[in-house]
């Protein structure tokens, strides 16, 4: 399908970091963030679905992102969630690398 | 351990929820209960803070909604209160309910947290005078909080701040009264302590040094006298003054322990004195291993905590070790996280955001870093939680520095 983009290059986002992707660029209902972590990128619907936060700014190790507010943990291979007080998951985007480009495929059910 | 069928859990804060959530996704496969007194499992800590100024549902401080407690095959029994635990047909013992039910269980996990410390003054059990713990007060003190109304505020802990700060939101006058020169001072530090302190007059609250002696009623409200001879005309008055445990529930079963202040006493997996009953959170004390009893760190993290091990030892495992204690507070806007100690032995260094403005404060004892605290700059607590459980050396100027990532002191940079 089309809807694929190029959201960033190799190289650009740290190990155990990540960038955001604003909606308006995504055309999902959520932020996107794309996270760096173990050697493999994974793109992850950006806020926590405990409270208001960008997960993006949150500490990521271990596969595991933990909300910057109440220290939720989210997996940015599946979404799941961890640990309370969040007790939803994210939705998790497809990504794949090509050359030096980072590719996103927008979650076909989180499209606004 | 691998016989048991069927737990209950008193207590649906975050300690009895987890343990419920826990024991599924470790792969439980028998009936689960929890017992809550108030109308639903719901999250504690918003009460205080941005879901009190936006008048939050009970909906949404719910940490599941009923079908996503069935879909877990989660019994959930709101509205009704635990009155004792006798023995019974099962290994754990008996609940008897408020209405007369009992549930028999081959586990039963005592999370019933605490009650606000009541009032101690005279006129302290005034309709205009509140305390806050549940959602109910909650919904109660916001009504209070009118546009111009005076509210006294009674103690400047992280409940009292915090409370402080919303009702301000709200468009209340607040008095904030309490005898100590900085509150806090005795956890955080003066440096953090005396700056967050300081938020309150700085976003025009009336703040006392004192302690409430009387309070009164009159035509339009209360009066509240001082010990410092000054009295106080309000509308209402809101009392933080600390928690208190209830005894009588672990009682009946012989585990409210007069040494550790009428709460249950615990080991490192929950366990207390009596066989097949687990208790976790604010109702316990925590035996160590050399014997000596210390009071639950009373913070929600740690109730947490608690119930992932109390989980982990139903199902016969054991949950990964624990570091150093975390926490959270929001007044004013800013968002405070503090870990492990900041005060005791060792040295305070303190990274400045701005003169007057601290970033973080930290604690450092022989080389090591043993707490740390961050206004509006959550990532270094994280780190320095890091940094604490896995005992990196730290050098005090590079915690200083506001230029250098605490992150990349764990990672070695």
């Amino acid at each position: 399908m089309t809807g694929e983009l190029a959201v960033a290059k190799v190289g650009e986002i740290g190990e155990d970091e990540a960038i955001v992707v604003p909606r308006a660029t995504t055309g999902t209902v959520d932020d996107v963030a794309v996270v760096y972590t173990g050697g493999e990128y994974f793109a992850v619907d950006n806020t926590c679905t405990h409270e208001e936060a960008s997960l993006a700014e949150g500490w990521i190790e271990d596969g595991i992102i933990e909300c910057p507010l109440h220290a939720s943990g989210f997996c940015v291979r599946d979404g799941a969630v961890q640990n309370l007080p969040a007790s939803r998951d994210i939705a998790v985007h497809a990504v794949r690398v090509e050359g030096d480009d980072i590719l996103v495929t927008p979650n076909p059910d989180r499209l606004a | 351990m691998n016989a048991i069928a069927s737990v209950v859990i008193v207590g649906g804060g975050i300690a009895g929820v987890t343990t419920a959530r826990e024991l599924r996704s470790g792969g439980f496969a028998g009936t689960i209960t929890i017992v809550e007194s108030e109308p639903a499992c719901y999250d504690r800590p918003p009460l205080t803070k941005a879901a009190f100024v936006d008048a939050a549902s009970l909906e949404s401080l719910a940490f599941a909604t009923p079908e996503e407690y069935a879909a877990q095959h989660i019994d959930v029994l709101t509205g009704v209160r635990a009155t004792a635990i006798v023995r019974g047909e099962r290994p754990g013992g008996c609940v008897r309910l408020a209405d007369g039910r009992t549930l028999d269980a081959d586990a039963i996990v005592l999370a019933t947290g605490v009650r606000a410390h009541a009032p101690t003054f005279d006129g302290g059990a005034l309709p205009e005078v509140s305390v806050l713990r549940v959602y109910a007060d909650a919904l109660r003190v916001r009504e209070l909080a009118t546009p111009g109304a005076t509210i006294v505020v009674v103690g400047a802990g992280l409940i009292g701040a915090e409370l402080t700060s919303g009702l301000v939101a709200l468009g209340a006058h607040v008095v904030l009264v309490d005898p100590q020169p900085v509150p806090g001072a005795a956890g955080l530090g003066e440096t953090l302590a005396g700056y967050l302190h300081g938020l309150h007059a700085a976003h025009g609250v009336d703040v006392r040094q004192a302690t409430v002696t009387a309070v009164t009623a009159r035509d339009d409200g209360v009066l509240v006298a001082l010990d410092d001879g000054g009295t106080l005309p309000a509308h209402a008055v809101v009392v933080g003054a600390g928690i208190a445990v209830d005894p009588a529930l672990p009682a009946t079963a012989g585990l409210a322990d007069p040494a550790a202040g009428g709460s249950i006493v615990v080991d490192a997996a929950g366990r207390t004195t009596s066989p097949g009953v687990w208790a976790a959170g604010d109702a316990t004390w925590r035996r160590a291993e050399d014997g000596s009893l210390a009071p639950c760190a009373g913070h929600w993290e740690a109730a947490r905590l608690d119930g992932v091990a109390v989980a982990a030892d139903i199902l016969g495992t054991s949950a990964p070790a624990r570091g150093a204690d975390w926490y959270w507070s929001d007044r004013y806007g800013a968002h405070i996280e503090v870990v492990g100690r900041l005060v005791g032995d060792g040295t305070e260094v303190v990274r400045w955001a701005a003169p007057g403005r601290p970033d973080a404060v930290f604690r450092v004892a022989d080389g090591l870093l043993v707490g740390a605290a961050s206004v509006d700059d959550p990532m270094t607590v994280r780190a320095a939680r890091r940094l604490i459980d896995q005992r990196v050396p730290v050098a005090p100027d590079r915690l200083a520095d506001p230029a250098v990532r605490l992150r990349d002191l764990l990672r070695g940079a």
